[in-house]
């Protein structure tokens, strides 16, 4: 962020798994991303990201269910760490989806958290937008 | 200014004259006035021209704009001295410009922030031409000589801004061929993906630009940026279609 630190600074929300409370997220997003100063277009890329993360989780999971995001701001990126507790014990992201191409398009880097199986009750997705000016 | 100008509505001067003159009831100021409206167009066509761009349909624009002409020419009155065009040029921008603030906002946001706005979304598109990417709020703070601050929360009443028209047609004139090669490039990246069966009837069914932003972003490798340029919108505008148009297929997927 614009405050010279050397360590990442870290958000992270805890929320009812609802896809009512999706804006509120991507608020978050495309707010921690205009103050670290982002360009206009990796600013609404992480929002839409963000989005797409958070509505594919959700739709994996139960409402009771809590859905945990982390944000991570480093100087020139913004990690964010999407994951619920899955309905179907072991159940993955589909990786071969349009949805997931979202993703990829509108990200640096994205992968699927709990996908090897060794932890059935976590289902995520992490992602990493840089500030724009390198991509 | 410029003589040219002057020559080319010089025969409307009388006119106007004649029409200030005429009672309020006089059967002869209908016509007079289409007469002047008529000759005056251009004016108003070229205020509005100067206006697109932001995300308001041009068409629209036009129209606003020639209500203003409307109202100049009831207005003007020539023994006060000003000549027509110092009076119907700020006439007529101020109909515009009224326009921004009041269309187009889904929710209620505070004047001094759509205002904003209106300016961000003015200085982004030159800017990133200048820059070859999107402007950061910093950049765009820094030309608008207002405090970050401000910016960032220009930009966040800008999510409260909703497209005006779906139908709104390209507005690009000169693009078009381009743009045609670009989706070639776009169409053979969607072959080769597995879903595309399923995603190619969904994607048919969306309006021509919407489809066009969706297929240039994701299987045409274009910025937010890139794309607005050659589609002829602001970036703000491809950044809200793009959102729109993924969740109304995000849905339709999911059903089918």
């Amino acid at each position: 962020m614009s405050v010279a630190h050397p360590d990442p600074a870290v958000v992270e929300l805890r929320l009812s798994a609802r896809a009512a409370l999706i804006p509120t997220v991507r608020t978050v997003a495309s707010d921690l991303a205009g103050r670290a100063d982002f360009d206009l277009d990796a600013i609404s890329d992480l929002r839409m990201a963000v989005d797409e993360a958070c509505t594919t989780l959700v739709r994996m999971t139960t409402e009771d269910d809590a859905l945990t995001c982390v944000f991570t701001v480093d100087e020139d990126s913004i990690g964010v760490a999407v994951s619920t507790r899955p309905a179907a014990l072991g159940a993955k992201v589909n990786t071969d989806s349009f949805g997931w191409r979202v993703l990829q398009t509108l990200t640096d880097e994205v992968s699927v958290i709990g996908a090897d199986g060794v932890e059935p009750t976590t289902v995520g997705i992490a992602l990493v937008k840089r500030s724009g000016v390198a991509s | 200014m410029t003589t040219d100008r002057d020559a080319e509505y010089d025969h409307l001067a009388p006119l106007l004259a004649e029409y200030a003159a005429l009672a309020e009831d006089d059967p002869r100021r209908e016509r007079l006035r289409d007469q002047l409206v008529t000759g005056y167009l251009p004016v108003a066509q070229h205020i509005a021209r100067r206006f697109n761009h932001r995300g308001e349909p041009l068409d629209d624009l036009v129209q606003v704009a020639t209500v203003g002409l409307i109202n100049a020419v009831d207005r003007y009155q020539p023994d006060r001295g000003s000549d027509f065009f110092s009076f119907a040029v700020p006439t007529i921008s101020g109909e515009v410009r009224r326009h921004f603030r009041d269309q187009g906002w889904s929710m209620r946001v505070p004047r001094r922030l759509k205002d904003l706005h209106v300016s961000i979304n003015a200085v982004v598109s030159e800017m990133s031409q200048g820059l070859g990417r999107a402007p950061r709020p910093s950049e765009i703070a820094a030309r608008l000589d207002v405090p970050v601050s401000e910016v960032l929360e220009g930009l966040e009443a800008a999510q409260a801004y909703r497209s005006s028209s779906l139908d709104e047609m390209l507005s690009s004139e000169e693009g078009g061929a381009t743009l045609g090669e670009l989706l070639g490039e776009a169409d053979a990246a969607l072959v080769q993906v597995e879903y595309q069966q399923a995603l190619k009837p969904l994607l048919a069914e969306l309006p021509q630009r919407e489809r066009t932003i969706v297929m240039l972003r994701f299987f045409g490798n274009m910025t937010q940026t890139q794309i607005a340029d050659r589609v002829g919108i602001s970036q703000m505008h491809v950044s809200r279609l793009l959102a729109q148009t993924l969740v109304k297929l995000r849905q339709r997927l999911d059903s089918g």
